[in-house]
């Protein structure tokens, strides 16, 4: 197996890794957020339908998790190897850089492609603080208890600190896949005259979409409190107990 | 042309005496510059001042002044080879700066890159990652009858597109990461799409992909500096097919590395 040890320590083969896991976490994305957008269907019952779905097949879900985590490891392990051997590869910085492509719309040092690092950090520590909030419920034990899933989102998120994080984190996921989902298809190969414009437009408007979507979530929250608020719900999971 | 159109620029130039010191940026007036000169003609201006004054000359790369030779090539305000798209450093004029301009000249910046002296650099990593698969060894015999070996239009095309390069080292310049993907991908993509270089493909692009991190050029992060600093216009489809090449000789060929990569 020397030849899958040479393609996995090599950059091409490295890049190519983060490339299928950073597609695989775009559809999951695309998932989530399908999945959260349910919360604006009045009443919160068809959101915690579908939480309550999702959470009764136990087998997919655990399935669901270790790619996930295993997708989420391998990039951000291999996103910090890769940085490491880039900044190897020039100690010495230049005293001025200039971009000459003509279609930057603004300064490279704030370019989605040149923060990759800085909003993957960001989007990292969201999702530490994600999961311990929602899948966790540390600190939230007693505030989320005989709650239900919609009700839980209401709660967490009319916290001040916790809408500012998770507000942060939703742009920084925006910014970091509005280059991040084109630079995959180039990495896997997929570069043709034909699509590379669309692909563009479209890796752009899944950003855009990405950071509007999640966002709302803690702006409607602290703006709009009583639209995530759902008194008279009932968990089918909460009423079992 | 009167001396009147003649400009005043201040350099601020990249000195360093050898790859062992530490080097610094140092000032210069340069007067009469006409807008006509190319900026390597400017630098011989510059450095006749300089012998006159009894100051040792900014040392830089060149060669044919023609742009295709790929000798020359320094850090030009941030950019390579200057503000020019599809330009050499050698064929940038003087006209694209106003009078009073300062100008900021760097070296090409890369470990696998050391400066030499001043505006200087050792750039034979390159030609370490073309000895490791850019050729064909094949026996391709006296030059063949036109239309003997049939090749489609548009991979003739395509490999020649690639072909172009001319081993500047901008691309590697004007990456943030000092990656060499766009050098090493021309010469991967123009070979591979060519029946002369199809028996080797896969050993070429394992070889040549360990040689280029062996050197410790970084990795690709498709920011596409590298072609627009391109003087030649090589485009990054050539990456994309590089990253595809890479996958398929590792994935479905008995290709290995021959050369150790960099750990």
């Amino acid at each position: 197996m020397s030849w899958l040890t040479g393609f996995l320590k090599s950059s091409v083969g490295r890049k190519f890794v983060m490339a299928i896991t950073g597609l695989f976490l775009c559809f999951f994305l695309v998932i989530h957020l399908s999945g959260n957008l349910l919360l604006y269907i009045p009443g919160g019952q068809v959101y915690v339908d579908y939480a309550e779905k999702l959470h009764s097949n136990e087998e997919f879900l655990i399935l669901a998790e270790i790619f996930l985590f295993a997708a989420f490891a391998l990039h951000i392990v291999l996103a910090f190897s890769t940085t490491k051997d880039n900044l190897n590869a020039r100690k010495k910085s230049y005293r001025v850089v200039e971009s000459k492509r003509k279609d930057r719309a603004w300064p490279i040092a704030f370019a989605p492609d040149y923060m990759m690092m800085i909003t993957g950090l960001i989007g990292f520590a969201f999702l530490v603080v994600h999961i311990a909030d929602f899948k966790l419920e540390w600190m939230w034990t007693d505030a989320l208890a005989g709650k239900s899933s919609a009700q839980k989102v209401g709660i967490i998120l009319g916290d001040s600190v916790r809408s500012v994080i998770y507000l942060a984190g939703s742009l920084a996921l925006g910014y970091h896949v509005s280059h991040g989902l084109q630079s995959a298809c180039q990495t896997i190969g997929f570069n043709h005259p034909k699509y590379n414009r669309g692909l563009k437009i479209i890796s752009i408007a899944f950003g855009i979409i990405v950071a509007i979507g999640f966002s709302s979530f803690p702006i409607i929250a602290q703006l709009v409190p009583g639209m995530l608020d759902f008194p008279d719900i009932v968990d089918v999971e909460v009423s079992r107990h | 042309m009167s001396d009147s159109e003649n400009m005043t620029l201040t350099l601020r130039v990249w000195r360093q005496s050898d790859c062992e010191s530490r080097g610094k940026f140092v000032d210069y007036e340069v007067n009469n510059v006409s807008p006509h000169m190319s900026f390597l003609e400017m630098l011989d201006v510059l450095n006749e001042q300089l012998i006159v004054q009894g100051e040792e000359p900014v040392a830089f790369d060149h060669d044919c002044r023609e742009g295709i030779c790929g000798s020359c090539g320094v850090m030009i305000n941030g950019q390579a080879h200057g503000p020019d798209n599809e330009t050499t450093t050698c064929q940038l004029h003087m006209r694209r700066f106003k009078n009073g301009d300062k100008v900021v000249v760097e070296p090409w910046r890369a470990q696998a890159f050391p400066i030499v002296k001043d505006l200087v650099v050792d750039r034979t990593a390159f030609d370490r990652i073309m000895q490791a698969g850019g050729y064909v060894s094949i026996k391709t015999g006296q030059a063949p009858d036109g239309n003997s070996l049939p090749i489609p239009r548009q991979d003739q095309e395509s490999a020649m597109d690639a072909a172009v390069c001319i081993g500047c080292g901008a691309c590697v310049a004007a990456c943030k990461n000092a990656s060499a993907m766009l050098f090493t991908s021309a010469k991967v993509s123009h070979l591979a799409q060519l029946p002369q270089g199809d028996p080797e493909r896969s050993q070429r692009v394992v070889n040549m992909v360990a040689q280029m991190d062996a050197e410790q050029f970084g990795g690709c992060s498709n920011t596409y500096e590298c072609e627009a600093a391109c003087p030649a216009g090589v485009s990054v489809e050539h990456i994309a097919r590089l990253n595809r090449e890479y996958v398929k000789a590792s994935f479905c060929s008995t290709a290995e590395a021959t050369i150790q990569a960099a750990e």
